[in-house]
């Protein structure tokens, strides 16, 4: 089994056709569930693509959503948490730091994720660089805020392992469209296992850039079962898994 | 093994009200069975050598061409970092001298030197060299230098291949309008529509795959221009070749596709055909 804990639903700007494409992607590469935020509250708005998404998930059974938040409009994110997260659609909160022009450091994030805290949901941040490191610091001073580093640091990866060593209610997951080689074996060698989680950026990256990285990285049974759903069924009991 | 997952779904009036997985067995990520029996004739993005700057592999020969018999890759346009990165014509003639069959040499100037390139990219083709590389990020140069243009358009009069890393949409310029045929290295799939525009107009430009990893890129490529310009790279050994290979085997395009992407365009385009 495997749970893909950062994917998307929805058009992108660039060129692609994308839209329709979770299921198929999802198929081939064997994704049994996937956790997705809504590209219209990621990109521009989120109440919008928050409603949007409230309506897809209807008919979805393999989706669950993520309420995205614009750290800019918390009012309108408490309507959200508190409309959409005790529905059983939606697993826990998205975050973009860059296209809500909200760095990982800054106030308004830290808010944000303090909102979330209290739902008792985790979070996925988008992280890029040394970004991660922020989001460890706001981990440690939020009690109880369980968070996902979103691309756990992209070329941030060295950072990423030392994030998730400074706070055990940081989590990674690894989707970034390059695959520098070793990228995941270094990440797995410095990090708690129960700290990893699978995700693939779908429908923006096609599943083969995270599957394969994680493919390469020969896990042991045992970790490659965590990475794959063990750890994220335990994260978001919303998933509803069964061992 | 396969795996068996129980999918438990209830709806009520249309709505979802609880759902079930039981995970019973599980295989993840076994890349391996989605790639299956695909083999690669030429990968066209190999180094030998190791970045000086990067907690990277070393790049000794022997290893890269274990790294590429494992994935079935059974050749390359190899070229040498240390060429690209310190000297051009001891890294060269290090490469040239590698007697390995499955190694197509490809030859490496330095755009910080151009007059210089050009003597070397003279010195490559009398040695019978067909493809010449470019590494703009690596030695700090922009699309726009004239030393670009120069080189780009000697590679052209000799009639050597240009295999480029850099910004697509930057690079595409110093080769356009001059017949240059050139491989973009890095196209990445965001890139993809500034790669198809340009490539409409310019018969020899072709791309690597290694980047191009959203769900539709390689077929919309071959949709738009055919797939014949599109050719595998991994970027072996400082990438995971396992990347490109699993989306081109789990690609949507035909088998004749798959193959050429997979080496047959490589081999015409390195084999001297345009």
């Amino acid at each position: 089994m495997i749970i893909d804990v950062h994917a998307h639903w929805g058009p992108w700007f660039f060129t692609m056709d994308v839209a329709e494409a979770n299921l198929a992607t999802m198929n081939r590469y064997g994704i049994d569930r996937a956790i997705v935020s809504a590209t219209e509250a990621v990109i521009y708005d989120a109440q919008a693509g928050n409603r949007a998404l409230a309506a897809h998930l209807e008919t979805q059974e393999r989706l669950l959503g993520y309420v995205t938040v614009n750290p800019r409009r918390l009012r309108e994110a408490e309507e959200d948490l508190a409309a959409y997260l005790p529905g059983g659609r939606f697993a826990g909160v998205k975050i973009h730091t860059d296209y809500t022009g909200s760095p990982v450091g800054s106030r308004r994030l830290r808010d944000a994720l303090t909102l979330v805290a209290e739902t008792g949901r985790p979070a996925l941040v988008h992280t890029w660089g040394t970004s991660v490191l922020d989001l460890a610091q706001v981990c440690l001073d939020i009690p109880g805020l369980r968070v996902i580093a979103g691309h756990m640091g992209a070329d941030g990866f060295r950072h990423a392992i030392e994030a998730a060593n400074a706070c055990d209610r940081l989590y990674l997951e690894p989707c970034w469209s390059h695959a520098p080689a070793g990228r995941i074996a270094e990440v797995v060698a410095g990090v708690d296992p129960a700290q990893l989680l699978f995700g693939t950026d779908a429908t923006l990256i096609d599943p083969s850039s995270a599957f394969g990285a994680v493919a390469a990285a020969g896990l042991t049974a045992e970790v490659a079962e965590r990475v794959a759903w063990r750890n994220a069924a335990a994260l978001f009991p919303d998933l509803d898994i069964t061992a | 093994m396969a795996q068996t997952v129980t999918l438990c779904a209830l709806f009520v009036n249309g709505m979802m009200c609880g759902m079930a997985i039981k995970d019973e067995t599980g295989m993840p990520f076994d890349a391996g069975r989605l790639i299956g029996g695909l083999e690669v004739s030429l990968d066209v993005d190999v180094l030998f050598g190791a970045y000086p700057d990067r907690d990277g592999p070393p790049g000794t020969p022997g290893s890269v061409l274990a790294l590429l018999e494992r994935h079935r890759i059974r050749s390359a346009a190899v070229a040498s970092l240390r060429a690209a990165l310190f000297d051009v014509r001891s890294g060269n003639d290090e490469l040239l001298a590698q007697a390995a069959p499955e190694v197509v040499p490809v030859g490496a100037v330095d755009l910080r030197d151009p007059v210089g390139a050009a003597r070397e990219l003279e010195r490559l083709a009398a040695a019978g060299v067909r493809a010449v590389r470019l590494f703009p990020e690596e030695q700090g140069v922009e699309a726009g230098f004239p030393s670009v243009r120069h080189v780009a358009r000697r590679a052209a009069r000799l009639g050597l291949v240009v295999l480029t890393g850099g910004d697509v949409r930057r690079f595409w310029q110093p080769f356009a309008g001059i017949e240059a045929r050139v491989v973009f290295l890095d196209t990445h799939f965001y890139h993809l529509g500034d790669f198809l525009v340009a490539a409409a107009d310019e018969p020899g430009f072709h791309t690597s795959t290694r980047l191009l990893n959203s769900p539709d890129a390689l077929e919309l490529a071959a949709a738009e221009l055919g797939a014949g310009r599109l050719l595998y790279g991994s970027r072996t050994p400082h990438y995971e070749p396992v990347v490109p290979l699993l989306r081109l085997a789990t690609s949507g395009l035909k088998p004749d596709e798959v193959a050429a992407v997979a080496g047959g365009n490589a081999r015409r385009l390195l084999g001297g055909e345009s």
